[in-house]
């Protein structure tokens, strides 16, 4: 409790380091803040020419809006537990030179990811208008629902993810490994349905099968989500949520002196 | 706010490094060399207990790598106790370390949101205390540069701007007077007194006793991780000192930084300076001294052939080669006298007023018109130490007569 109220005192760090985080980010290259979108683009046409047009079978109608709608959320999440576990000791002179509640920290690259990702759905909301592919407004309303269920995650996984680093650097590069795995474990490039019932309760644990399927029934099959998957997927966030803060607030005490 | 309220409680607080000989953080030098992670345990601080009432100021002495400053970075909580409970009551503002967080890519000013940010303030706190903020700094007309265009004395002046109006109930400070120019310095000074005037809690570190001695009411003198000595700064401060000359005295014995040292000396040779030691009015063997203190010297010397008419002297030389008193037996108009026998002479040197350095003595014996005898150039050295901050050679003696027309400002 007394840490909520703390952070809320720093609210204007948090505020400011997002600010700093996205405004440094394309400091100095030629097309500055137009890679948030170029990169995900990319990946896009990559992914659904892969997917689409080279492996065979794969009817799935406007496949580029299916993987589009999944691979933003997935690429926030990613990038909070990969890029996000180095954020700590990014700022060891900070850390070592000043007071604040570490939390700060990850709580900020984790929120500059979340904005970037609420700018690239100005991109998808965009292909979904000159597509023609339409939206559920009903549906759209539990949107922001799934986006905090899955900022609560990546939080959690972040802060356990950052604070371990500061102890056992190999974890940012083992990450990348796990951020790959994790992508093709969780239906991202391919439908939920196609899982083979033996492995079905495995994924079902997995919080980012629920979180990505929520955005695609929301924004592809312009459905409102099964309310249960939703709650499933909150419930995960908000345990993984508590577990990464008890392990933060565990280690952040010797941050200063492994740093 | 009640008068006896407490601001920082510390009890039984402990604190060791793990020195690492070999440390490896990687998974493949972990389990490899699991051996190799062997480390050291170094106790910094091993149980210390104060408080700190609210509107106090209290300085922490000590010589380096006492804890001392482990101890600030406790209270700012850029670190743990290992044991022991620590509790600060109000917001904390740290003069550590200035400037953290700046970009020097953005002015002046956005600098000032982000650093003032990391004390904790919000945007609305921080509107409120930007004029003052860069008022202070005294860099209107640069605030809206990169601070990568400021020299690093501008640097530092906006940080500690920055660091000074936080309005912190609880200000900790590590040698931070040491900020821009003199001009500058004396005005954070001037700051800082305002700040404990409004009832501020302050813990300063220093090494200057002086800066500790004007702002504080009461020094923790801590040593090898415990607390030796607290009080009136006047009296611990004085303790200290002297604490410090005995333990300077101990090394001096063999690393010879002062006492007899290096000497060129000339002369026919009849008599000889065989011997020279200093000590305190109590009799006391010492080579450092404060201030103000009696010296005295004893010359131990032997004679080959009888010197006729003749003269003892002294030079007194500090560290830049300057002069600062030097007199013999015949301008003090002793009648004439020989030596014929080995023996001693003693100087006494009353109160001597030196300001602190390392001062180098000659001794001579002359004889008849400045012949010399045995005359010997930096043959001993002392050290002065002190607690004031006045400067030059000598501490002359003064006062200061105010005008009845200043109207001086009651202490609150």
């Amino acid at each position: 409790m007394s840490t909520i109220k703390e952070l809320y005192a720093y609210r204007q760090m948090i505020f400011s380091l997002v600010k700093k985080d996205l405004r440094g980010r394309y400091k100095g290259s030629v097309l500055g803040f137009m890679w948030t979108f170029i990169n995900p683009l990319f990946q896009l046409i990559v992914y659904t020419i892969v997917f689409n047009h080279i492996l065979p079978n794969n009817n799935v109608n406007k496949y580029y809006l299916y993987l589009f709608v999944a691979l933003i959320p997935w690429i926030f999440f990613s990038s909070s537990i990969t890029i996000g576990a180095a954020s700590i000791v990014a700022q060891k002179d900070l850390i070592k030179k000043i007071y604040f509640p570490r939390m700060v920290i990850p709580i900020s690259y984790v929120t500059s990811c979340f904005v970037n990702m609420l700018l690239c759905f100005i991109v998808i909301f965009a292909v979904i208008f000159v597509t023609g592919a339409g939206m559920n407004f009903l549906a759209l309303l539990t949107l922001p629902v799934i986006m905090i269920v899955e900022y609560i995650f990546a939080l959690g996984m972040s802060l356990l993810t950052s604070a371990i680093t500061v102890y056992f650097r190999d974890l940012e590069h083992i990450l990348s490994i796990v951020a790959m795995a994790w992508m093709y474990l969780t239906p991202v490039v391919y439908s939920k349905d196609i899982v083979p019932d033996k492995y079905l309760p495995l994924f079902n644990l997995n919080p980012m099968t629920h979180i990505i399927d929520c955005y695609r029934t929301v924004l592809y099959d312009k459905q409102v989500p099964d309310l249960s998957s939703l709650l499933l997927a909150a419930g995960l966030g908000v345990f993984f949520l508590i577990f990464g803060t008890l392990v933060f607030n565990r280690l952040q005490k010797h941050f200063a002196e492994e740093l | 706010m009640a008068e006896n309220e407490i601001a920082i409680e510390v009890r039984d607080v402990t604190k060791s490094f793990k020195v690492y000989l070999d440390k490896g953080s990687q998974l493949k030098e972990r389990l490899l060399f699991f051996k190799r992670n062997k480390y050291e345990e170094r106790k910094v601080l091993r149980g210390i207990s104060f408080t700190v009432k609210k509107g106090e100021a209290i300085g922490l002495i000590g010589r380096n790598g006492c804890g001392k400053s482990t101890t600030l970075k406790l209270l700012t909580r850029i670190m743990y106790p290992d044991s022991g409970k620590i509790t600060m009551n109000g917001r904390v503002s740290s003069l550590i370390e200035l400037g953290a967080g700046f970009h020097p890519d953005m002015s002046g000013r956005e600098n000032i949101y982000t650093n003032a940010s990391i004390f904790g303030l919000t945007k609305k706190e921080i509107d409120a205390r930007l004029q003052d903020i860069i008022d202070f700094s005294e860099l209107e007309q640069f605030i809206d540069n990169p601070v990568r265009t400021y020299s690093s004395g501008m640097y530092m002046r906006l940080a500690f701007s920055v660091a000074i109006n936080v309005d912190a109930d609880i200000l900790l400070i590590d040698e931070i007077l040491a900020v821009g120019d003199a001009n500058f310095q004396a005005k954070c000074f001037a700051k800082l007194k305002e700040i404990k005037a409004q009832g501020t809690t302050i813990v300063i570190v220093s090494h200057s006793l002086g800066q500790i001695e004007q702002i504080c009411d009461r020094s923790i003198w801590i040593y090898d991780g415990l607390i030796r000595a607290e009080g009136d700064p006047k009296e611990v401060d004085l303790e200290y000192l002297d604490f410090m000359s005995r333990e300077m005295q101990k090394s001096m014995n063999t690393g010879n930084s002062t006492g007899a040292c290096e000497t060129e000396r000339h002369g026919n040779g009849n008599a000889r300076i065989e011997s020279v030691s200093s000590f305190n009015s109590d009799g006391g063997e010492q080579t450092v001294f404060r201030t103000g203190e009696t010296i005295v010297f004893r010359i131990g010397y032997s004679v080959r052939e009888k010197v006729e008419d003749a003269v003892f002297g002294l030079g007194v030389f500090n560290s830049k080669g300057i002069s600062c008193y030097g007199t013999n037996t015949r301008i003090d108009r002793f009648d004439v006298y020989d030596i014929a026998k080995d023996g001693t002479t003693e100087i006494v040197l009353e109160n001597v007023p030196l300001l602190p350095d390392v001062y180098t003595l000659d001794f001579t014996i002359e004889c008849g018109d400045g012949i010399p005898v045995d005359y010997c150039r930096h043959i001993y050295k002392i050290e002065i130490l002190s607690s004031v901050g006045d400067v030059g050679v000598a501490r002359i003696k003064h006062s200061f007569l105010l005008d009845d027309n200043i109207e001086k400002k009651e202490k609150k």
